[in-house]
Formats: structure tokens, sequence, C-alpha cells
């Protein structure tokens, strides 16, 4: 089975947005949202020893997703290409995987209020296209195709440039987005952008939020059901001791 | 997990490639809508057509999809030869220009006062009718060289023709006085031919790139940016001299955040160090170039020392780019600009870098300056056109010699509207660029407008100048008309590519080729467009290049074999050097001869007054010119402009990021309010802005005061006693806080 990857080459990008509207028309993502935009750290350094970089986001198909656990219905999965997916029919849009993405690379849709989020142009990849992020980069600086077949570009920019993952100590879920740079852009980007941890916590709203009431209701629908019945018993029962 | 992929897999491909009368590339049935795919994915039958972008003028090729009767996806053509499927931010939103709920939508006739908007629709015939019978009576009266013609791009070429046919020569073209006119007469003084558009450097196998002031990146035109990222992918070196860390100077191996407008300064001290150290190529400028001698004797005293305290860049930083320059050699592209009109001695400016150019043997060399390749198309013989006897009122060929009479003088054909001077001048037809943001010296426009007794207005949007026409009438867009074919000779592989329309014109807009066949045959210029549909007219193009039209139309573009280097060129491409020495000009003997400076020479730019900022000004990659500001994606990620300021100047005036301000330059002109964005990535005797925002029209609903226009502080400029061209980085700003700025 393939593990498909993407590979942005930051020396190349000049941040000219070009997949972010390429993107937006191919999927008729609301204005103001976007499945991948492009970031830039702003400058730092001192007059005139600067640096800055841009930052290609979307979604990263991670190894070990964060957005698949919080889902409370099973709408987000894993293919196994890797591409994580999103089952629209079964979406409820609670937004508990928008809070759980460490790469802030999902929204719901205001339109379908349903969750979305870059599936590298899956139905795309089906007819034999590129993610059409990358067929129109002005840079050619995005790279699409398997890790696993040793004869693509993509394998030889991960496993002979050296292309990097975006993941730090706290947060190293395998994400399959990689960046080819100069290590201090690279550091920049990581530092500007860092994943923030997988919010968990959510989990924890889940249940508070939704599981409990649930469980509550149950509970009082029960006792209420058991009410009406012990009434309803003591009434016929009446009924009975007045014959 | 698998199986749910497979429950979704796409149906199949039925491909019915269906080529000839309709302007289709091929049908193809698309799958049932996946997970995220909009409706227009759905089970509807999408159509691909080919046609080129204008969303700005370097017409990419775009393949079209349109289901249901609306265009739902613009995507890069494959097979066209320059963008190879490839296409930017604009051209990806073109969708947004088409539906941009703003645009004209009908033939508008002015009912109040200039400037306030008050007009009444009116049908095509009646708009038509009264255009031809004003400037039949204008004509009669002040004569057919009374009305100027405003252009820009292409696909104004009908409406050139048919002002050409009424009997004017007048046609003033912003892209000369106010772009590419320095660059391109200071070429052809020293190679005996301009760059053309796109300009022809060899980026793509360039071992060492040149940027001076060009901000490849912010600015793009798809192909070059596609070159420019290659290249240095490659591990071409980068040089970029540029007041301000551009995208391209964070890329670079040296930036040379130079002092503004000492350009001339640097290229004069590289020149030094070539011929002082003899690292320019001998045998190249020996075989083919003219005034060594001179140009020795000239540089003499320029030594990277002497530019150090004019330009701020150490004179050991100087060497080493001239060193690395002279290593990488011819293979060196030293790109020429495009936006070339800064500091009024433009022209000579773009001697010196064609000088260097020269000296570095790359004009015609592999990854350098490569050369165009002509292609025949087929030409209708139409009837001469009338010659004028009273000549150009805008001062081109007279008092700016070296102006282009093609392309004209903009500011000059102001002047000459406001003065009557020599002759008067009684009528402005615009078309495809906006007067009031393109030209600068706003008042002097509108002063000129004032004395106007027509002004029409072919435009797409209600953009401010509308506010001023007699007449507004409303062009389709480029994805609802068919234009003059793109015929690219200045691209390594020369080549021809369509226009055409994707879906009908929207609204009662007409298309270009319509609006002036139709008044052609209004004033009886009917001989002038002896064709009846545009594909007639293409066939006939097209004719000798042994393609059909349908094949044509199916891939969007035909491509050539190019000769792009000197070591290919046959006699059939003409002289090497069409200068009047048969050589590479050194040396311009035209210049002597007029009485110019024969070789370049620095003259010191003045420092901004105490307190002021030097206002300079460029692109983002998400807009073009004042063009797409209302275009409602482009605007969902760039609505405003900024104005970069250092960080310790910022720190000294007490700004912070993204406070807005108001600018106000040396004259007392106020900007609209604009955000301020601190960065140590300008150098601290300049602000920067992006051209094309503050629109003041309110018509534009989205681009309504979003941000403020640059052009509005330029209410000084410095023209080049050469061509005529407006330099514009000779403005100053200050920066008034919010409650100074009431």
């Amino acid at each position: 089975m393939a593990r498909y990857v993407m590979v942005t080459d930051l020396t190349k990008c000049v941040g000219c947005q070009a997949c972010t509207v390429a993107c937006d028309t191919e999927w008729d993502v609301p204005l103001g949202f976007a499945r991948t935009h492009v970031r830039f750290t702003g400058v730092s350094g001192t007059f005139p020893d600067l640096i800055s970089s841009f930052h290609v986001a979307q979604c990263n198909h991670c190894d070990r997703p964060a957005c698949i656990a919080p889902c409370p219905t099973g709408a987000t999965y894993q293919a196994e290409n890797g591409i994580v997916r999103v089952d629209k029919d079964l979406c409820i849009g609670c937004g508990y995987c928008v809070d759980a993405c460490p790469y802030e690379s999902r929204y719901i849709n205001p339109v379908t209020k349903k969750v979305d989020k870059c599936d590298f142009c899956a139905s795309r990849l089906e007819k034999g296209l590129e993610p059409t992020c990358v067929a129109t980069c002005t840079a050619h600086a995005k790279f699409f195709g398997d890790l696993e077949d040793r004869s693509s570009e993509v394998f030889k920019l991960v496993y002979e440039k050296g292309a990097r993952r975006l993941e730090t100590a706290e947060v190293a879920i395998g994400p399959n987005v990689y960046y080819l740079g100069k290590k201090e852009h690279l550091d920049l980007v990581l530092a500007s952008f860092a994943p923030h941890p997988p919010r968990m916590v959510r989990a924890g709203e889940w249940w508070s939020k939704v599981v409990k009431p649930l469980v509550l209701t149950a509970i009082g629908a029960t006792f209420l059901g058991q009410a009406v019945a012990f009434f309803s018993q003591l009434r016929t029962g009446e009924k009975e001791f007045d014959e | 997990m698998g199986s749910k992929l497979t429950r979704r897999a796409f149906l199949g491909r039925s491909a019915t490639g269906t080529l000839g009368a309709a302007a289709v590339a091929t049908t193809t049935e698309k799958a049932r809508a996946t997970e995220g795919s909009p409706g227009w994915r759905g089970s509807t039958r999408v159509t691909q057509i080919a046609t080129n972008c204008e969303m700005c003028f370097w017409r990419c090729g775009v393949l079209a999809e349109v289901a249901n009767g609306k265009v739902v996806k613009l995507q890069g053509n494959p097979d066209h030869p320059l963008t190879k499927g490839r296409l930017c931010a604009r051209g990806n939103a073109g969708i947004d220009l088409l539906y941009d709920p703003d645009r004209l939508k009908q033939p508008l006739l002015r009912t109040g006062a200039r400037g306030e908007g008050q007009f009444k629709p009116i049908s095509w015939d009646q708009a038509l009718d009264f255009f031809a019978a004003r400037l039949q009576d204008l004509k009669q009266k002040y004569g057919p060289e009374s009305v100027a013609f405003f252009p820009h791009g292409v696909a104004s070429s009908f409406f050139v023709t048919l002002l050409k046919a009424f009997g004017t020569p007048h046609s003033a073209e912003p892209a000369f006085a106010q772009c590419r006119g320095p660059r391109e007469v200071g070429y052809a003084l020293t190679f005996g031919s301009g760059l053309g558009s796109p300009e022809p450097v060899d980026l793509e196998e360039s071992r060492l790139i040149v940027l001076i002031g060009t901000h490849i990146g912010e600015n793009v035109f798809t192909s070059q940016v596609t070159a420019f990222a290659e290249a240095l992918s490659r591990g071409a070196k980068l040089i970029v001299v540029d007041p301000r860390f551009s995208t391209a100077a964070s890329k670079a191996d040296w930036w040379l955040p130079i002092r503004p407008g000492t350009d001339l300064a640097l290229l004069l001290a590289w020149m030094n160090v070539f011929v002082t150290e003899g690292i320019y190529d001998k045998e190249y400028i020996a075989r083919y170039g003219q005034g060594l001698t001179e140009l020795e004797a000239h540089v003499r005293e320029f030594t990277p020392e002497w530019a150090e305290p004019i330009t701020e860049i150490p004179a050991a930083q100087i060497r080493a780019t001239a060193h690395a320059m002279g290593e990488a050699k011819p293979a060196v592209a030293l790109h020429p600009g495009r936006h070339t009109t800064w500091y009024g001695d433009d022209t000579q400016r773009a001697r010196a870098m064609a000088i260097l150019t020269a000296l570095l043997g790359s004009w015609g060399r592999k990854g350098g300056i490569f050369l165009p390749t002509a292609i025949k198309t087929g030409q209708f013989s139409l009837p001469p056109f009338p010659e004028s006897k009273r000549g150009r009122a805008d001062g081109a060929g007279t008092t700016f010699p070296l102006a282009s009479e093609e392309q004209g003088v903009t500011n000059g054909m102001v002047k000459a509207t406001i003065t009557g001077q020599p002759y008067p001048i009684k009528s402005w037809i615009v078309y495809g660029q906006n007067v009031l943001e393109s030209i600068p010296q706003r008042e002097k426009t509108l002063d000129a407008i004032k004395q106007l007794e027509l002004m029409v207005v072919v435009d797409l949007l209600p953009v401010e100048q509308t506010r001023y026409a007699d007449l507004v009438l409303p062009e389709a867009t480029y994805l609802e008309r068919y234009d003059v074919p793109h015929i690219a000779e200045s691209t390594k592989q020369p080549f021809v590519a369509v226009r055409q329309p994707i879906v009908e014109p929207l609204y009662d807009t007409k298309p270009g080729w319509w609006i002036a066949k139709q008044m052609a045959s209004r004033l009886g210029l009917e001989a002038y467009f002896p064709w009846d549909n545009p594909d007639q007219h293409l066939a006939k193009l097209i004719e000798p290049l042994g393609a059909s039209l349908a094949e044509l139309k199916a891939r969007g573009a035909i491509a050539f074999e190019g000769r792009p280097y000197l070591d290919e060129r046959v006699p059939a491409d003409g002289p090497l050097f069409p200068t009047p020495s048969g050589k590479i000009e050194l040396s311009s003997s035209t210049l002597k001869q007029l009485g110019f400076d024969p070789l370049p020479r620095y003259t010191p730019v003045v420092d901004p007054p105490l307190g002021y900022l030097r206002l300079i000004y460029g692109r983002a990659p998400v807009h073009s010119f004042a063009r797409s500001e209302n275009n409602a994606l482009l605007d969902s990620l760039m609505p405003e402009n900024e104005a970069w300021i250092n960080s310790a100047v910022a720190r000294d005036l007490r700004l912070s990021d993204g406070q807005r301000v108001i600018l106000q330059n040396q004259d007392g002109v106020k900007s609209l309010p604009v955000r301020v964005r601190v960065t140590a990535g300008i150098r601290r005797d300049c602000l920067y802005m992006v051209h094309g925002f503050g629109q003041e029209s309110p018509a534009l609903r989205r681009a309504y005061r979003h941000g403020a226009s640059d052009t509005r502080l330029m209410s000084r400029v410095s023209i080049d006693p050469v061509i005529g061209s407006t330099g514009m980085r000779v403005n100053f700003v200050r920066v008034l806080q919010s409650e100074e700025a009431s």
C-alpha cells in the first residue's frame, strides 16, 4: 500500500499563495477559511543580517493522527494509503477534531456545517492527477508522491535531501508533510508555528458535554419511566382495590 | 477502511474529446462527489477549454472548467509552452473577476457632473451612435489628432487599429512612460533591440542571478517565478540590490540594501572592477563591442571606494559581488527589471545595466539574456492609415527624441491636454488601464480631464475613472471574449496562444473586438476590419503556421523552434546588433549625437527632508496593479496594503505594528488610513507600500478605501530627459498619527 506524503521546498517557495487559491476553487472553500494556506514568519535578526521564511500549512496526514480519537461518530478515519479523511455523512460538525489537531489544519465549513480539511485532493489522485496545489505551484516547490516507492521524487527528497518533519519533542505524531530548506529557516518556521500539544482535554469535554448528559438523560428517563409505571400501577392498583 | 475508499472510488473516466466547431478541448465525465467535494464536482459534465489569462499581462496558459454553464475552476494548461500548467494566485482567482457582482453591466451615459458617478443606462446602439457622432464632431472641430487613446495590454489592439484608421497618432500607454520605457530604450541603444515582454532573461540556465530593485516572488509572473526558483534549487547564486528585505532578498547569497536612488553609482563601480581587473569577457567585447576605450576612461574614477559612501554598500562587498559575476560569466542573468521609471535618470541606468550585460558577455548567451525568434503570421491587407501632418502632441519623438511613438508619453499627453499645446486634445478614450492610478500627479490628470469634451472609458469594473467618463462601455472579461492571440517571440520557444471565450458575456457586456468593429462601421472604417467574426480573424493570422484552427483552439497554444543564442542565429534573423555601428555600443553613438551622455553617469540624489521617508513601492503576489483589489478571493487574502517602516524609526515615532496612520507627502497630500508594518526588513530612510490599494470608487464594494494609494502621494515626478518617462521614487512622506490625521 502506498504511503502518500507531500514535500514543500521552502528554499523555492516565494509565498505567492497560488496553492491557497487553487485549493479554494478546487474545493469551494468559503471566503476566510482555508484547507491550505501560506504563513510568513516575519523578519528576524538585526539589519542587515536578517532571515525570514514562508510556511505552507495543511493537514499533515500524521502517522498517529490526533484527530481520530476525539471524533464521536467515527467520521474522521485514516485510509490505508495514509490519507486522513472525513466521511461527511457521519460528521456532525462538533469541532472536537478541529481543537485536537496540533497543526490547526481543520475548520468547520459554515455552509455545510461539517468539518473540512486537506485530503491531498483524494478525488484528483483517483483520476491520476496531482493535488491541485502541487500542480499550480509557481515555484515548483511542492512535491507529492508515495514514500514507499523508492523511485519517487519524494523518496529522494526525504531520504537523500533530508526533508524534515515539522515536529517537536512534545508533539511527535509523525506528520507526512515534509519541508526542505536551510536549517536556520526550518528552525525559524518551527519556532514560529510549532504544533501545539493535541488537545485531548477535549476528549474529556466530549465526556462532559455529550456522553454525560446522554447518560444522565437516560438515567433520568428510566427513573421517570419507572415513576410513571409506579404511579400508573398505583392507580390501576387502586382500581383493583375498588373492585 | 480500504473498503470505504473503494466504495467512494472514482467511477471511471469517459473522455469524449470533441474538437472542432465548439471550442472544446476535452469533455470529461466527472465522478460523484467524494468527501468535501463541492457540488460542481458532482455528476455534472465538466468541459475544459484552453485559453490564456489576463489577470495580469504575462498571459499564462489556462484550462477553464465549465459545469452547467458556469466557470467553476481555472487551472494551468499543461500544454502551454511557457507556463506548463502552472498558474499564480490571481490566475486561479479569475473566476471572481468574471462573477464579481460589482461589474459594469450595461453602457452608461453620464447625467451628473464629472466625478459624481451619476449615470443612466442606455442601449449599445444608443451608446455607439453617441460615441461615433461625438468623434465625428470633434474631428470636424479640432482634427482627428484631438482624440487620444490610453490603452494597456494586447486586448487593446482592435482599438489601436480603429483609432489609427480614424486618423489620430495618439496612443499613450503607461507601459512605456510609467513602466518599461527606460529599459526598452536603454537596451536598444546598446544592443540595437529592446527586450519585449516576457523579458527574455535566461534564468533557467543561469549560474548567477542579479536583481536590482526587481522583486521576483512578490512580483509574480508564473514562468519567471518557476525559472527563478528552479535556478536557486539548482545552486545558482543570487545577488539582490534592494533597500527592502524582499522575498528575493531573503533567498539571496548577497543582499545589498542600497541607499535608494544610487543604483547607478553601484553599477559604475561594478564596471570599474570589471575593466580595471580585466574580468570582463574580452573575447566577446573584442568581437562584438565598440567603445571600450571610452568606457575604461569613463569608469576609472568610479571605484568601489568612491561608491561606498554614496550607496552605503561596503567597497569590499561591491568587489566581492563583481568577482562573483566575473566567475559566473557569461551565465549571469542580470535582470533588466520591468517597472524601471524611478529617479528620472532611468534610461541611463538601464544603459548601465546593458553595458554590464555586455561586459559579462551575457547578451545572446546561455544563462544571460536570450534572443527573440520571429514568428511569421498572416496579415490582412488593410488600406493605408491616414497620416497626421501635425505630429504627436505628447513629445514622443520631438521633446523626448527616443520615446516610443507607438506607445507615447502618457504624462506628455496629460500636459498637452491641460495646455492645449501644441494643439488641443479634446477627447480621451481609455481602455484596460486606470489613468488615475497608473499615471502619477493625479491632480494634473484630473485637470486634464476637465478640459475634455469627450471621455469614454471601456472597462470591466466601476473604477474611479469611470465616474469622470461621459460614456462608460462595459467590456466582457477575458473569460468571455476572443482577443488577438499571443504571438510570443521573446520566449525561448516562440509560440502562438489563443484567448477564446469560455462562457457567453454576462449581463449586457460586449467583447472589445465587437465594440471596435461596430465603431468602425459607424465611422465608415469597415475596410480596416475585413473579417466577420473572431474565427476568420484568427484563421488569417495563423495561416502561415501550418496549424489548424481547431487544433490551436483545442490545445490553446502551438510552439515553434527558437534560436535563442547568438551562435544559433541564421541570416534570416537579421543583423545580430542592429545599432548604428552594427556592434554592441558600450558608448552610445545615438545619445552622443542627440547631445546626451554617451556613457552613463551618476547624478546625486536628494535625501529626504528631516522627518520624512522616501516613498518606495512595489507589488504583492496576489494582486495586479490596481485591477484585482475587488476580487473576492484575492481580497480575502490581502484586503489592504501596509506601510513598511523600519523598526528603529517606528520606535522613534512611537508607532506600533498594525496601527493605522495617515501619510502626508512633501506637498501636503494625504493618504487614506493605512496600517503600519513594523519590520527590520527595510532601511531607515524609506517607506514601502504595495501599489494598487486605496481605491476611491464606492461602487467597488470590497476594495473601497481599503488601504492607501501610493500613486496619490506622487505629486512630484522626475522626468527622464531622453524618453520623457516619470521617475516616481522622488516623493517623501511623513507619518501622521491618527489624532494628527484628522
